[in-house]
């Protein structure tokens, strides 16, 4: 942007606007002879093309048809009974949320997947369950239903995954990029690829379109919050931020550099009384609507008599939790089945009860029970210090975006708040690694976003990431899209297993250089050989999960090293080691 | 000339990644092609062409059966359980794979071709090739075709690009000649465009270029014994045992009637559609009805076609007409033979064939899209001729796949396709000499944009509406409106191709 800004002692109002200006009109192309990857090749002929409209469609395409060929293979749980997998959840819930009263959605049956997501997904199943039981009504029937394989049925469930990703996560990522290129001046052809890397980004892909969620509705409201932070509409971020909550509680990661960031942007360079306040009441709002049609449906629900757990008779239940609330409330008074299901609300979404991690995942409490059987301490104290490790580890990314609430930190900040929360959190599943991979992934889009630099590690969490999950998809039998979409990401961006081209470019120091490839290196020979292994050596006797804690082990260390990268960028961007060296505040602060 | 992107290699690699992805689809040829592997490999050449087990008997000539035979010999490693001729329908995950692999392995040779042909054009050209040979790697009818539906169409358009572009130099006419040869012992479709071989090797290989007086013994004597050699490799051992009537038998089924059962876009589709009209018509104009024939003709089943107004059509008359559109282009063709011409008289060939044809299958408008892609960009009116076909070809193929699973595959890919090449051809095609007919192409904008409507009717309002039943409307609806495209895209070129 230096090179860009004219005279200095010009006003810098006037500045800024002659710059985006100029950022807008004339963005001069790069001056590259070949393209340095082959993703950029395909996209070479469009180069020339001046408007974003005759290529986004045709890429829409394409990456709506890798995802719907993805979605041929099998789903969690395919012909797994008794309890089947993920997408019988995803099915049950459209069948409880279309067939019973809004009052027993949460506590209907809780031991055949039990609805235990947010509001928001229990309306999006309802809305889909409707449409779908107008194609077929023996696909939602209560209880019948249970277990249901027919194809139709998963053409059916595939397309709303797609119809669902087509209207939330994608336009706001296309949005997104658009405004978060334009933020560093990146050119247009540029962006475009950007997108595209994005959009086959292949962990989304395998677990939403082939092992089956809807991670994206989640996600893409995420990303719509970010567009709108980068955007400058701070209330616009609240409400998508509280959306991509209210659909999938595991939005939590991002949530202290979120409110990190907008408290920020509150404080910082003044206090901001307005936009604090307004903030705040959005949010607020936003969660009564939320929970709104749960609220009045428990109320509407009691009185007609329709009691929400008709499984029982006798006197109510004691709440599963918060149980001396009971003491003070008076459970026959009309506000009683309000609380009652908010409470269980909050149960169902917040397995507080459960152990501190549940499968082999990636994570710190898994590797270090390799070391030290964790099973041989108290449950309260490993939650304690699970809960301090994840706010020692999330509170330096949330300092420097309170500090400096600057908008190109954002997938920084949001990368080191979603690492912390994955690496040491409790609860955490595999497939929760989506969500620090998508603030990494989409600093494609930003400033040197396709150099190689940039390239490798972002490429090198993607792999890692979607090679953790191996253990996930191979039992339902998905090796082969699993290596199809994996290698040809890969393929794409230029990275390892199939070139070395990312590593190596000029004008950086050959120390670092040298320490990224062999770090790296080492990562991708131990993945490499662990497939190798894992495919053709059978673990020992005692130990037949040897090979998944191998994977978990490699994985968390890879991790640890992407969460202490976004760390070191956040700090290298924000321009705060810069200033600590001058010692003194006086330095510029970016303004962009 | 810096090279231009992305290459052929590049996009076969992603082309490869989507294609495996389309392993699961659902196919119904795919027990065709395991059958022939069990009976190619179980059995002695000699049972190959009596051996009727199953529905789905050999009817390729033998050089396929001989690559069903080598195919075998890998897929006893895979699964040997899929070789057993009485192993009806036998599908386990190993043979899946295997098959589909096999395909997108042998349609290597389409790249390879492929690649010969851009480095056969040069200078301002060479883009332009490189644009047509991906149009044709990344072509929806061989994706649909060959890996849902499962066939190697990809090998053998491969091995027929491959002869065509040998032709393309002095030195390489008689090896194009010979692969053509061999080709024609692989799928006997390819007699279509025999003619156009033909007149062209005579003209240029067999003729001197200077006089056609002037006979080249030597070249004549090379050619020949080339080509014998090759059908005797083929058919010879066969002959020897007395079972080339057989084998001709199951190579050219006759019997079978006049439109294949989902109506492939040609003259003969307009005509039923015709006949469809006139039986409402007829009663007002005094024409006599033949009753049996109403309820008959309107599924367009396998079996005789009859005509309830107009007159029956015989295999014979298909056949003329065909030689007769065949030979008219020839005529051209003899007296200026440049590669181009041969090309746009190849094209013609398909054309011929696929129009007045007996019992021609849809799948055979590949027959006529893949020739012509190679002039297609040429100049702009070889690609106004062009784009109606490409629609209406593509669109055609439609019916071929049924099951929801694979239809937005094959609705997205086509119309990705349509926007992208269309779109970059229109950007590449240079001018031409001459003016271009004003009519034509307010035709063909036209009738591409009808194209949008139709689809959707066709696809899912037909069904929204009536439910199942008459479904043989939409069928005949798009083999119409197809038909109405290849038909104006054959006069088109015609044009184009003789004054030019």
């Amino acid at each position: 942007m230096a090179s860009a800004s004219p005279s200095p002692h010009k006003p810098r109002r006037k500045t800024k606007k002659t710059i985006t200006h100029f950022a807008n009109n004339l963005r001069p192309e790069p001056l590259v002879r070949s393209p340095a990857f082959p993703l950029a090749a395909f996209l070479w002929p469009a180069r020339s093309s001046l408007s974003q409209w005759e290529v986004l469609p045709l890429i829409l395409m394409v990456v709506g048809l890798f995802r719907w060929a993805a979605g041929l293979w099998g789903y969690s749980g395919l012909h797994k009974p008794p309890i089947f997998g993920d997408y019988e959840a995803q099915r049950h819930w459209m069948e409880i949320t279309t067939q019973l009263p809004i009052s027993q959605w949460y506590f209907h049956d809780l031991q055949w997947w039990g609805l235990d997501y947010p509001p928001l997904t229990a309306y999006h199943s309802w809305l889909l369950g409707k449409i779908g039981s107008y194609i077929d009504p023996t696909w939602f029937a209560l209880y019948t239903s249970r277990g249901f394989d027919d194809p139709i049925l998963k053409v059916f469930m595939r397309a709303t995954v797609i119809v669902s990703e087509y209207l939330i996560y994608i336009p706001a990522m296309v949005v997104f990029v658009r405004r978060f290129s334009r933020l560093f001046g990146v050119a247009q052809w540029t962006a475009s690829v950007a997108l595209v890397a994005i959009l086959m980004q292949p962990a989304t892909i395998l677990i939403d379109h082939v092992h089956f969620q809807y991670n994206t509705v989640m996600l893409g409201f995420v990303v719509a919050s970010m567009s709108s932070l980068v955007a400058a509409r701070y209330m616009w971020a609240s409400i998508f931020f509280v959306a991509a909550l209210g659909f999938k509680q595991m939005a939590l990661y991002y949530a202290p550099a979120v409110f990190a960031f907008l408290l920020g942007s509150c404080t910082f360079p003044r206090f901001n009384t307005g936009r604090f306040f307004g903030i705040a009441a959005v949010t607020l709002a936003s969660f009564a609507v939320l929970i709104l049609p749960l609220v009045v449906g428990a109320l509407f629900d009691a009185s007609r008599g329709i009691d929400s757990r008709p499984d029982l008779d006798g006197p109510r239940a004691p709440l599963p939790i918060f149980a001396f609330l009971g003491t003070y409330l008076d459970t026959e008074a009309f506000y009683y089945p309000v609380v009652e299901q908010m409470v269980q609300l909050i149960h169902r979404v917040f397995p507080f009860a459960r152990g501190l991690f549940e499968d082999k995942v990636a994570n710190f409490w898994c590797a270090a029970n390799v070391v030290i059987k964790l099973r041989h301490y108290p449950t309260e104290l490993l939650q304690r210090i699970s809960l301090l490790a994840t706010l020692g580890s999330i509170a330096p990314p949330c300092a420097i975006v309170f500090f400096k609430p600057n908008k190109g930190l954002l997938p920084y900040a949001f990368g080191a708040t979603a690492w912390g929360f994955f690496l040491f959190s409790y609860q955490v599943h595999e497939k929760s690694v989506l969500l620090p991979l998508l603030p990494m992934t989409v600093l494609l889009a930003g400033k040197q976003g396709l150099g190689k630099d940039m390239r490798s590690w972002v490429g090198f969490a993607n792999i890692l990431g979607v090679w953790t999950m191996f253990p996930l998809l191979q039992r339902v039998g998905l090796r082969v899209p699993y290596a199809v979409l994996t290698l040809l990401w890969a393929y794409l961006l230029g990275l390892p297993p199939t070139s070395t081209s990312a590593y190596f470019q000029e004008g950086q120091s050959k120390s670092v250089q040298w320490a990224t490839a062999l770090l790296h290196g080492a990562f991708y020979l131990a993945m490499a050989v662990w497939h190798v292994v894992e495919r053709f050596v059978d673990p020992p006797f005692d130990k037949p999960d040897l090979w998944v804690v191998a994977n978990v082990g490699i994985g968390f260390a890879g991790f640890a090293l992407c969460y202490l990268w976004c760390l070191w960028k956040l700090v290298e961007e924000s321009g705060i080691a810069s200033q600590m060296l001058r010692g003194s505040g006086k330095t510029k602060v970016k303004t962009r | 000339m810096t090279e231009a992107y992305p290459t052929i290699a590049q996009c076969a690699v992603v082309a490869a990644a989507f294609k495996v992805l389309l392993f699961p689809a659902k196919s119904t040829d795919f027990e065709v092609h395991r059958n022939w592997l069990a009976i190619t490999n179980s059995l002695p050449p000699w049972e190959w062409y009596y051996e009727k087990t199953s529905e789905w008997t050999l009817d390729y000539p033998p050089f396929f059966a001989h690559f069903e035979w080598i195919l075998s010999q890998v897929a006893k490693l895979a699964d040997p359980a899929m070789l057993r001729v009485y192993n009806l329908e036998y599908d386990s995950w190993q043979t899946t794979y295997f098959q589909r692999l096999t395909v997108i392995a042998t349609e290597l040779v389409l790249v390879y071709a492929l690649q010969l042909f851009i480095e056969s054009s040069h200078g301002a050209t060479r883009r332009a090739a490189q644009a047509a040979a991906i149009s044709v790697l990344l072509s929806p009818g061989l994706l649909i075709i060959d890996h849902i539906h499962f066939q190697y169409n990809g090998a053998m358009y491969g091995i027929l690009i491959l002869s065509l572009v040998l032709a393309r130099q002095r030195g390489g006419l008689l090896a194009s000649g010979l692969v053509f040869a061999a080709l024609l012992c692989m799928k006997h479709i390819y007699l279509y465009l025999a003619p156009a071989y033909f007149v062209y090797l005579l003209r240029t290989y067999c003729l001197s270029p200077k006089s056609i007086f002037r006979i080249q013994f030597l070249n004549c004597l090379k050619l020949a014994s080339g080509i014998v050699a090759i059908f005797g490799l083929a058919f010879g051992p066969f002959a020897a045992k007395g079972q080339i009537p057989q084998m001709l038998s199951r190579l050219f089924p006759f019997s079978r009637g006049l439109c294949h059962a989902y109506w492939a876009p040609n003259l003969w589709a307009l005509y039923s559609f015709a006949d469809r009209i006139m039986i409402s018509v007829a009663p007002r104009l005094g024409l006599p009805i033949k009753m049996e024939a109403v309820n008959s003709v309107t599924r367009g089943l396998v079996g005789d076609t009859a005509f309830a107004v107009l007159p029956e059509v015989t295999p014979r008359m298909c056949f003329a007409l065909t030689l007769l559109f065949q030979a008219i282009p020839l005529v051209k063709l003899f007296v200026r033979p440049s590669w181009d011409t041969f090309i746009g008289s190849v094209t013609l060939c398909g054309y011929a064939s696929f129009l007045f044809g007996w019992h021609v299958h849809e799948k055979a408008i590949l027959l006529v899209i893949i020739p012509f892609s190679l002039i297609a960009l040429k100049d702009r009116r070889h690609l106004s001729a062009f784009r109606p076909l490409a629609v209406s070809g593509h669109v055609s193929l439609f019916p071929l796949l049924f099951t929801p699973a694979e239809f937005p595959i094959k609705i997205v890919y086509t119309i990705f396709w349509l926007i992208l090449f269309l779109m970059v051809f229109d950007r590449m095609a240079p001018a031409s000499n001459w003016p271009r007919f004003f009519l034509f192409d307010r035709f063909a904008i036209l009738y591409i944009t009808v194209s949008i409507p139709l689809i959707l009717y066709c696809s899912l309002l037909h069904q929204v509406i009536f439910g199942k039943s008459y479904e043989f409307l939409p069928l005949m609806f798009m083999s119409s409106y197809s038909a109405v495209g290849v038909v104006g895209s054959w006069i088109g070129f015609m044009v184009v191709y003789f004054t030019s």
